[in-house]
């Protein structure tokens, strides 16, 4: 692993950037902004290594930043810088992009921050049917998460367009069914990614779905 | 290794080549030394023995290369692009050094071992280029600087297959250091710092005692690849300005041109790998710094940028004996 300075997010010096150009005063300035309009709440954090590093994969929508908003919503939970994947390398978004903790979606980009021990979040493509379809999971970022020796984590989004409340559940690493020698480990991988990221949908459900009565036993819908 | 080594250093007469022989007159593995340099060492040197030869005479620096017979040869003779020639004639010195210096080597029936100074300019920052290259990221330099260094290491490698030694690279991150002439150096010291308004993109260092401590070690362990040298951390150049107190001046667009020329006149010309750090950035993993050469930088790049602002001016002594 390469020496980088590690700093927790509550003590990153002002006025400096990290060794992949992130910037912590901003990302502090741009979490504050981020809660006037969502409050996140996070679970399952505890399953992330505390200093290894992780690829967490995250189910999208079409527009929604999901991956941005759930990078800085798991940074606050683990209080580790958390970068996502899919900046563009043109200024001036690109450059603003790299400040806030992207990078570029590229397997050796990922694999070399994986390897460095840091913590990396990335969309599966958008679904078909908002959040409740994941889309695809990049097995080529997945296969340079396995090269660079490091777990993938599924991790479930919800939220919606006219509420603030909103939800990131990471569930447990993700394992490929059978171990193979080649390349199809990652493919394999990538789409037991997919998989546990719909599971944990179902199990999260939908924030603003469920009526008042749902924790009642005796309704069907909701309780033990 | 074993002792009693022989071992040549190219450049010995600039801060970095002086740096590394006078640390490799410590280690207990280095029996002669011997260097060349156009120009003499900075600091008095005990056993090292310096040739002032100039790069382009190739004849001399065969024989003084072959007398010698040396088993490691540690090229650090190269000139970065305004640092202490124009852009042209520092490519021009650093093409012959390079050709007649490692030529020569090859000619040494003893010779084990190169080490040669290259840069992470190597890898480029084309459009889409990595944020952060490994060693294993591919060359496609965009700099001037760049495409010499990518030069020097294709000519040890062709050299190194060809008479059959390993030969390492070791790929600098931009060198700061008290008396180091660096183009960037220079441009970070001025009154007024010019930084991209619309990127300020962030860029890593080295340390000048770093760089040469990596030298030791690559050429104490053989090294047979290339190595990133880079200090931990990284900041931006108006993150730099602001830490010495400078005057951070926003450019954009053509702005540049107008700067590139005030600056060049302020007495710190930024060649095009300068402007590419200034635009674009670069940082390089330094992971294998430590993993193969065993070396952790003992400063990071903020601490270097910090030292930089406080080393003096130049102080300006008269002689105590007036002559004219």
């Amino acid at each position: 692993m390469g020496r980088v300075l590690e700093f927790r997010v509550s003590d990153e010096p002002a006025g400096t950037v990290d060794d992949w150009g992130r910037d912590p005063g901003l990302v502090r300035s741009m979490m504050q902004l981020a809660r006037v309009r969502w409050d996140v709440s996070v679970g399952g954090d505890q399953r992330l290594p505390r200093r290894k590093g992780g690829l967490i994969v995250v189910n999208t929508r079409r527009f929604a930043l999901t991956p941005v908003f759930a990078a800085f919503a798991i940074s606050e939970a683990v209080d580790r810088p958390v970068r996502f994947v899919g900046r563009p390398d043109t200024a001036p978004v690109g450059a603003f992009a790299r400040r806030i903790g992207g990078l570029l979606d590229h397997p050796d980009e990922v694999g070399g921050a994986l390897a460095a021990g840091q913590l990396v979040v990335i969309g599966a493509e958008p679904g078909e049917h908002g959040s409740d379809f994941v889309g695809l999971v990049d097995h080529a970022i997945v296969g340079a998460a396995l090269a660079a020796g490091v777990s993938v984590y599924p991790a479930a989004t919800s939220s919606s367009p006219l509420m603030r409340a909103a939800r990131v559940e990471i569930g447990s690493a993700s394992r490929s069914p059978r171990k193979r020698r080649g390349p199809l480990t990652e493919l394999e991988l990538a789409d037991r990614v997919r998989l546990d990221i719909a599971l944990l949908l179902d199990e999260l459900g939908e924030l603003h779905t469920g009526t008042p009565l749902d924790w009642l036993p005796i309704s069907g819908l909701g309780g033990a | 290794m074993k002792e009693s080594r022989r071992v040549f250093i190219s450049g010995v007469g600039g801060e970095l080549g002086t740096l590394v022989a006078s640390l490799l007159e410590a280690e207990d593995w280095v029996g002669a030394l011997s260097g060349i340099d156009a120009d003499p060492p900075r600091r008095r040197l005990h056993r090292t023995a310096f040739h002032r030869i100039r790069p382009d005479e190739h004849d001399r620096i065969v024989q003084t290369v072959v007398d010698f017979d040396p088993h490691v040869l540690v090229h650090v003779g190269v000139w970065e692009p305004d640092a202490r020639a124009a852009p042209h004639l520092a490519a021009t010195l650093t093409d012959q050094a390079a050709t007649s210096i490692i030529g020569a080597a090859a000619e040494c029936a003893s010779l084990e071992h190169v080490v040669v100074r290259s840069g992470i300019e190597i890898y480029g920052r084309a459009r889409n280029a990595l944020t952060r290259p490994g060693e294993s990221a591919p060359l496609q330099p965009t700099s001037e600087w760049g495409h010499t260094v990518a030069a020097i290491e294709r000519t040890a490698a062709q050299v190194g297959q060809r008479v059959g030694v390993t030969v390492g690279a070791l790929r600098l991150a931009p060198v700061l250091g008290p008396h180091v002439p660096s183009p960037l150096g220079r441009l970070l010291r001025l009154p007024t710092v010019p930084f991209s308004a619309l990127a300020d993109p962030p860029f890593a260092v080295i340390e000048d005692r770093d760089a040469a401590r990596a030298f030791v070690a690559a050429a104490r362990i053989g090294l047979a690849e290339p190595v990133n040298v880079v200090a931990p951390g990284a900041t931006t150049a108006l993150q730099a300005a602001r830490r010495g107190r400078r005057i951070p001046v926003p450019l954009v667009g053509p702005q540049w041109r107008i700067a590139r020329t005030l600056s060049h006149l302020a007495g710190a010309p930024i060649p095009d790998h300068v402007a590419e750090v200034l635009h674009r950035g670069r940082l390089a993993d330094n992971g294998r710094m430590r993993s193969v050469l065993g070396v952790e930088p003992e400063a990071t790049t903020t601490e270097v940028i910090d030292r930089l602002y406080h080393w003096p001016s130049i102080i300006r002594q008269p002689a105590r004996v007036q002559v004219a």
